[in-house]
């Protein structure tokens, strides 16, 4: 492991060296370079109350409020269940608790596949394939995906199978588990598989925060909200890519079952433990390579994981008094700079500065998207990126944050042209959906849709859901490449040129270049 | 609709050289089901919808506390409205007390977009197209917010809930759902009776526009068991009207109904 226990104001810098200079801003340089930032359930290291990791645009930074975290004996970091894998194994500090695909690379090279990461059960495109192959785990290998595997048709809170308003057709089956006679959605267990990112696990006060907007009915769609099961609140239902989970709790427990195999249920001394942990961890780009100290004295107060530690959940940021990543026009009118190391940093801030704007005032139409142009907006509506990504400092929406942006619908889902030439075949499932024919059908997709995951749709059992996913919190964006659910932008231009094709914004050269460099200072 | 202000405020001329229809009479009622047409302009975009050689301005874009909410694109929508002497607005003549339910069938006819013309500029906007100052555009000002609370509710209590056309709950049904929860608990309710309509509407051509068949009872079925999954524990009578409906071109909206009755 490569990190060591920081002291109050000091924080420890990586000593590759590429960093080792960027690490000059007055705090202490490590003592030893460490083998990998593979961090290995089990290893019992502390994990500091601050630290950095080296990422594709600069340093992450992990701070635990509570001080620096003994993880020896943790329920987060000991393999709990019966194939070796703990939650830090896809929820690495140095992957802003998320999971790079360039990590899960390594680790295939690093051990020849037989890490407890590429286990059968979700880190196979199905799990009866050859373990040792590649090709049983090219989701995972190529596209950063786990299996998620839930019951169908849906069950309610009470466990009770729901009919739901459409029925499910493989149309096509690249990884050989949907019609799978075990697996598969007739199979003997009665499941459906589809493929997703994992989603970081830092920064869950605010993810969790069911405040704005929460009533015991989902804002969107009037239906009933989950409730807490200790509380029996409703909560805001912005976990996971299909909200099925209520609270962090409830997520640790099923994640222990589905992830980790373990043989018996999390015990609620183990559940206190996990959520403790990840309310009290955060997680953000602390060092830009071109832009410098993002946490500085006096800088934007919507950048870096102190101001993550520091910030209001629960807040609608869309707006010019709370904003949604608050810059105070701080990296708006830098004077050019003295030298040429000033001159780049205050020319990449400046760039971040319009990439806010962008982010934040760039109008475009926003069209055909189910939970947002339905919701008495209008379809379409001339708005901004903001509009969907409203939280302040997250950029989530702030409840029930399932949308249908088209990553996974078509026709807008990226899908590799049918052609008798095409070197790429498709790598993902394709389900056929078909709505009841005596209810409403769905605004923009009518009563067949063709997905490769259906979303909110596989817990709701709803036509307008279908495609609907959770938008995940903007922080360490560049220490988690891919993005999107099924991790079909490769890095943030794919995703900002995905936008650009979805909603014709046209975006000019420089707009997309400041886009991506914000999107890379969160 | 909504805000006297917000009508005074709005500048707009009609082009010159328009070949228009025979203008329809001040206080007409219409009710008619048409394509929408967005108008860009430099602010929020407008909407209008045309009728008989007419168009008619129906709302512009805001936020979700609008009174009058935008339609969609890809759908006709169902416009009801009385015309008003106002001077016309983004080029349409202007209604009031407008209702405007999005027809739920797909069409894919409904798709024109008019780019923003120098002769349609809108100088008051409750909400630019970006973020907000602050609050919603039609937020009820602080001072409603003082008003002395009312008297401690005495006998049985009424709530109407509208609907879309042929939708049951939707995005429109929390706020109306949780007033209800929480007039059972002031009232101590022991019973409620549910009662979904099937609505219909008499259009300006004079055909009669009906809703679904079931429509009404999907509606109660919906709203009891929403009411009672968010913990009223109450015993519920659910009854719906199904058959052929009155409806007499004034205000049909409000036929399309669930009517939840508390009873102490
Ligand atoms: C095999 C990899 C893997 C393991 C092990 C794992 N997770 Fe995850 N985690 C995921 C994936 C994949 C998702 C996204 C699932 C989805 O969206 O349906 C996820 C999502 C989450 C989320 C939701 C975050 C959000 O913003 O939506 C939390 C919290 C989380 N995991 C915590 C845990 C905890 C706690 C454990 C251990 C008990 C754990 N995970 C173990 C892969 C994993
Ligand atoms: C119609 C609503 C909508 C609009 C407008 C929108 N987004 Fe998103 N965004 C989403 C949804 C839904 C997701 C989650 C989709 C998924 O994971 O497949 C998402 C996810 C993201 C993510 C997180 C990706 C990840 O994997 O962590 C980023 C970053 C992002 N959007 C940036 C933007 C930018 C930049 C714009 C403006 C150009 C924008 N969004 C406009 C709905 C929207």
């Amino acid at each position: 492991m490569r990190v060591n226990i920081s002291n109050k104001g000091k924080y420890w810098c990586s000593s590759l060296l590429l960093l080792a200079s960027l690490c000059s801003d007055g705090h202490a340089q490590p003592a030893s370079a460490p083998a990998d930032l593979w961090w290995a359930p089990g290893s019992g290291q502390m994990l500091p109350a601050s630290v950095d990791y080296p990422d594709e645009s600069g340093r992450l930074g992990l701070i635990n409020t509570s001080g620096a975290i003994g993880t020896s004996g943790h329920p987060f970091f000991e393999a709990l269940g019966t194939n070796g894998r703990a939650c830090v194994t896809c929820h690495q500090p140095a992957n802003a608790m998320s999971l790079a695909l360039t990590t899960i690379q390594q680790r295939w090279q690093a051990t020849a596949g037989s890490d407890p990461l590429f286990a059968p059960i979700d880190g196979q495109n199905c799990p009866d394939q050859p373990r040792a192959e590649a090709a049983s785990h090219s989701l995972l290998l190529q596209r950063g995906l786990f299996r998620v595997a839930l019951p169908w048709p849906p069950r309610d809170s009470k466990g009770n199978v729901t009919t739901p308003e459409f029925t499910i057709e493989v149309a096509r089956d690249p990884t050989r588990c949907n019609r799978h006679p075990v697996y598969g959605i007739d199979g003997t267990r009665h499941e459906i598989s589809v493929y997703r990112r994992p989603r970081p696990a830092a920064n869950l006060r605010y993810v969790s925060a069911s405040k704005f907007g929460v009533t015991p009915f989902i804002g969107k769609t009037g239906m009933l909200a989950a409730v807490d099961p200790e509380t029996g609140k409703p909560v805001n239902m912005n976990m996971m890519a299909d909200a099925r989970e209520a609270t962090l709790k409830t997520q640790a427990q099923s994640a222990a079952h589905s992830h980790m195999e373990v043989s018996k249920p999390l015990t609620a001394d183990q559940l206190s433990r996990i959520q403790q942990f990840e309310l009290q961890l955060y997680a953000a780009q602390r060092w830009s390579t071109l832009g410098g100290a993002l946490d500085e004295a006096g800088g934007p107060s919507g950048l870096g994981p102190q101001n993550m530690a520091n910030g209001r959940d629960g807040v609608l940021g869309n707006n010019t008094s709370n904003y949604v990543f608050p810059m105070e026009d701080k990296w708006s009118q830098l004077p050019a700079g003295n030298d040429a190391k000033e001159k780049e940093r205050n020319g990449f801030r400046a760039s971040v500065a319009r990439g806010h704007d962008v982010f934040f005032y760039r109008t475009f139409w926003i069209s055909d998207a189910m939970h947002i142009n339905t919701v008495g907006l209008g379809n379409p509506i001339k708005r901004t990126c903001a509009t969907c990504h409203g939280m302040h400092m997250t950029g989530m929406d702030t409840a029930n944050g399932w949308m249908d942006l088209g990553t996974t619908n078509r026709p807008w889902a990226l899908e590799p042209p049918e052609s008798p030439w095409a070197k790429e075949l498709p790598s993902l499932p394709l389900f056929k959906l078909t709505c009841r024919a005596d209810l409403p059908p769905h605004p923009f997709l009518g009563r067949v849709i063709y997905t490769q995951d259906p979303g909110r749709a596989l817990i709701s059992g709803k036509c307008e859901d279908v495609g609907a996913i959770v938008i995940q919190q903007f922080r360490g964006l560049a220490a988690r490449a891919p993005y999107f659910v099924n991790g079909s932008a490769a890095n943030l231009r794919e995703l900002v040129d995905f936008y650009d094709r979805r909603f014709n914004i046209r975006f000019t050269e420089q707009e997309k270049v400041d886009l991506v460099n914000f999107l890379g200072v969160l | 609709m909504g805000n006297p202000r917000f009508w005074l405020s709005l500048l707009a001329l009609t082009a010159a050289g328009e070949l228009l229809a025979a203008p329809p009479a001040t206080g007409n009622r219409l009710s008619f089901v048409s394509c929408p047409i967005v108008r860009d302009t430099r602010s929020v975009p407008c909407w209008l919808s045309e009728y008989e050689g007419n168009t008619y301005y129906l709302t512009i874009q805001s936020d979700v506390s609008a009174e009058v909410q935008p339609p969609m694109l890809g759908h006709k929508v169902l416009v009801e409205g009385v015309v008003s002497a106002a001077p016309a607005v983004c080029g349409g003549i202007v209604l009031e007390k407008v209702r405007l339910s999005v027809m739920p069938e797909q069409d894919a006819s409904c798709n024109t977009m008019l780019p923003a013309d120098e002769h349609y500029t809108i100088d008051f906007n409750p909400r630019p197209p970006g973020p907000s100052g602050g609050r919603l555009a039609f937020d009820p000002s602080p001072a409603s917010a003082t008003a002395p609370a009312p008297a401690p509710p005495k006998g049985p209590q009424t709530f109407q809930l509208y609907f879309d056309f042929d939708k049951s709950v939707s995005f429109r049904h929390p706020a109306p759902l949780v007033s209800i929860l929480e007039m059972a608990e002031k009232l101590h309710a022991t019973r409620m009776t549910v009662t979904g309509v099937r609505g219909a509407h008499k259009l300006s051509n004079g055909n009669l526009l009906q809703e679904s068949a079931g429509v009404g009872q999907r509606r109660a079925e919906e709203v009891a068991g929403l009411l009672l999954g968010a913990g009223l524990k109450i015993p519920a009578t659910t009854t719906w009207i199904d058959g052929t409906p009155d409806a007499d071109g004034v205000d049909d909206w409000q036929s399309r109904r669930v009517t939840v009755e508390l009873l102490p």
